[in-house]
């Protein structure tokens, strides 16, 4: 047996080595900690100016391009552009708003909701509400955005946020090369929709290219179900009010009919859909494995690479419900909302790079290489925002941009149109995944 | 024998002693303790909202009627996966393990081989099989094609888990292999003599003479790979996301609630939830990695 005997214990010399290993933790972490100015001898902002958005190819251009030439004008300030991919977003944002080292960030679901649901209130508006994003309401920049579109992101009658453009998602790409070749119409109602479908399928081709390995491209199908059948946002409204005082039940027909067209989109997709990815559609599409794919605007840019000239491509809204008029608008969401931090170090700078990012001529810009449609008034819209004019001549918002998720509600109910259970996904019919959600709904109430 | 401290001065050891403790203490012990705290709490993780207690409401909310069905799944997958998967690594690796124990031309380099998906980590590995199970043109897909058949391979909900669970035991097989490796090499030869004498062959030799002597090594490797298995959400993550009821676990779950892996909708994510949820997981790791070892500790004890 080894040891027993005691020696003195050497206490100076182990507190001495205790405390240098403690300076050195506190040193390092006094590092993260970094100074920044705010504004110059000229009155011109200055210092480190860190913006954190969530990711996406083509608005991640966009901003780079405007903050090199925010650098270009305020040569003093260093912008440190972060971005992150979806998933991760909520994490990093919270942890980067904790420490205190970020200045602007995109808010999500940023709208207020109303009483019968306030227990569902997201974080981004219980934040606004607490103090902890800058109030830019009396900003002279936010006067250039549409008024409409402000007023759906107004929380308690404030502005907070930067509203970078709009973006539909409910339209379908369709590849009007195969259209012409067998003699079809763009469909404008769900019959017509169904005849296309199986003209297609008759000849072999599948009708709709859908990335279902990540779930929410196939829940595309279900927004655009819900938004003709559902086609104002009043109506929308008054669903969001019956689901939630439970005076309407998923089963019930009309919300039962989104999942069984959604089902019946499904049926029609390419073989094997549901292990597909959504980055692998645009390259399917521009080979001609499907005519069409329900997609949303903001990835209009990466089908026209893809695509690259070799046939002409449209867009129309999806057609769900048998009265045309229903099926005449897209429906879409205000994109990425940027908004300043109450604990931004760097105040000066981040206003004056949202002023910045909020002048026409840079605006403009911005939108080419988004892929966004405007939120300002009276700045022309790229060729292909142009021919899809007629679908956005008023804007309805989509249907996430209304639903209120339950988060006492299971995971069956959380768009409540249960299109993850739908087969292939899941292994659920139309009526069985409605059934599913409706239980998983009811019982949190 | 009481003088027999192997070391010259007692203060370097304290000192190191002091520090690891101390590590562990601040980076160990205290978030575990803080999480339990948590799960009490409806800490949403962002500065400005309040942070209330809320009693065992978490806690609740998990085994409530609204949540049960969702908390069941993701109870009934962890445990297919992890139990699955602990038990084909084992007889795998216990396989390859005495394959590789023999004289084989270029054995070192086979071992690598083996060791190698171990070596890759997660992403790599889930970049691997996303490639080989694409559902158009894959290698899988090609292979399947010759005999007429297709699938949606990780988008297939009946498949997904199963697949999930090859690619794991791929990814983690090599390190028992090394475990089981170093148990056989220590087994002395006489004991094979011995037992040929006595007139056991291959798999009476292998039954009274191999198995008893690794005991320590398939109790370890048991341990490991089930409590490995029980925790792991990574590989699951990226190969079939974050909402995939199909494959959705315990500890993904955790991760999603805790870090608002799930985009596109409105949930918000709830820190302190995660919290009760991974309390759950700490409670179903433990009572199971106790009565495995347990019982392994008597089947050994009695070998």
């Amino acid at each position: 047996m080894a040891q027993t005997q005691r020696r003195p214990f050497r206490l100076t010399r182990a507190l001495t080595a205790v405390a240098a290993v403690t300076a050195a933790a506190i040193s390092l972490a006094g590092c993260s900690g970094s100074s920044s100015g705010d504004t110059d001898a000229s009155g011109d902002p200055s210092g480190d100016l860190q913006i954190l958005v969530s990711s996406a190819s083509a608005s991640d251009a966009a901003f780079t391009a405007i903050s090199d030439a925010f650098q270009k004008k305020y040569p003093d300030v260093k912008v440190t552009l972060s971005t992150v991919s979806n998933d991760n977003y909520p994490a990093t944002k919270s942890s980067r708003l904790t420490a205190g080292n970020v200045d602007i960030i995109v808010v999500k679901n940023f709208v207020e909701v109303p009483d019968f649901a306030s227990d569902s209130t997201s974080d981004d508006v219980l934040l606004a509400k607490s103090g902890g994003l800058v109030d830019l309401t009396d900003e002279p920049f936010m006067k250039n955005y549409t008024p409409s579109v402000l007023d759906t992101q107004a929380i308690g009658g404030k502005q907070y946020a930067v509203p970078t453009g709009l973006s539909y998602s409910t339209g379908v790409y369709y590849n009007k090369a195969i259209f012409e070749k067998y003699g079809l119409e763009v469909p404008t109602t769900w019959s017509e929709l169904q005849k296309v479908m199986s003209t297609l399928k008759d000849k072999g081709v599948s009708p709709f290219g859908i990335g279902g390995k990540d779930s929410w491209p196939a829940g595309l199908a279900m927004l655009g179900a819900v938004g003709s059948t559902y086609p104002t946002a009043d109506d929308k409204n008054a669903l969001v009010e019956g689901l939630w005082k439970n005076t309407v039940s998923l089963t019930d027909d009309k919300p039962l009919s989104i999942l069984q067209k959604t089902e019946t989109i499904f049926q029609n997709a390419q073989p094997n859909f549901a292990g597909t990815g959504y980055d692998d559609i645009p390259a399917g599409f521009a080979k001609g494995d499907y005519a069409m794919t329900i997609d949303g605007t903001w990835n209009e840019p990466t089908i026209e690479s893809a695509v690259n000239g070799a046939f002409d491509f449209g867009y129309f809204p999806l057609p769900v419900s048998d009265d045309a008029a229903d099926n005449a608008m897209l429906n879409g969401k205000i994109e990425l909302q940027l908004a300043v931090s109450s604990g931004a170090k760097n105040k000066t700078a981040a206003i004056a790079w949202l002023d910045f990012f909020s002048d026409p001529a840079n605006y403009k810009t911005f939108l080419e290489k988004s892929g966004f449609s405007s939120a300002q008034p009276d700045i022309a819209a790229t060729p292909f925002l142009e021919s899809i004019a007629k679908y956005t001549s008023t804007f309805q918002p989509a249907w996430d941009t209304l639903w209120i998720a339950n988060n006492k509600a299971g995971q069956d109910a959380v768009f409540p149109f249960n299109y993850p259970a739908l087969a292939p996904l899941g292994a659920d019919d139309a009526s069985q995944a409605a059934a599913a959600a409706q239980k998983a709904w009811s019982a949190a109430f | 024998m009481s003088t027999s401290f192997p070391f010259p001065r007692r203060g370097p050891v304290r000192l190191s002693f002091t520090v690891g403790l101390l590590t562990l203490t601040v980076f160990g012990l205290v978030p575990a303790v803080a999480v339990l705290v948590v799960s009490f709490t409806n800490l949403r993780g962002l500065p400005y909202l309040p942070v209330n207690w809320v009693g065992i409401q978490n806690y609740l909310t998990f085994f409530s009627p609204a949540k049960w069905a969702d908390s069941a799944n993701a109870v009934g997958n962890t445990l297919v996966f992890a139990v699955a998967s602990t038990v084909m690594q084992i007889v795998l690796a216990l396989g390859t393990a005495i394959l590789l124990n023999r004289p084989l031309r270029g054995r070192n380099f086979v071992r690598a081989v083996v060791f190698m998906p171990t070596v890759l980590g997660v992403t790599v590995t889930g970049l691997i099989w996303s490639l080989m199970f694409n559902v158009s043109g894959g290698p899988a897909a090609s292979v399947l094609g010759w005999f007429g058949g297709e699938s949606a391979f990780f988008g297939d909900p009946h498949l997904a888990l199963a697949l999930v669970i090859v690619v794991q035991i791929w990814m983690v097989v090599g390190i028992s292999v090394i475990i089981f490796l170093s148990g056989l090499q220590a087994i002395p030869t006489e004991l094979y003599e011995a037992a040929s004498i006595d007139g056991a062959g291959g798999w009476k030799a292998f039954r009274f003479v191999t198995v008893p002597m690794l005991a320590p090594s398939i109790t370890a490797n048991v341990l490991l790979g089930i409590v490995n298995a029980l925790q792991s959400y990574q590989l699951i993550y990226v190969l079939t996301g974050p909402s995939n009821k199909a494959t959705q676990v315990l500890s993904l779950l955790v991760y999603v609630q805790g870090f608002g892996g799930q985009s596109g909708t409105t949930l918000s994510q709830s820190q302190g939830y995660a919290a009760a949820v991974s309390m759950v997981q700490f409670a179903l790791v433990a009572v199971i990695s106790l009565l495995s070892l347990w019982f392994l500790r008597r089947r050994e004890a009695k070998l």
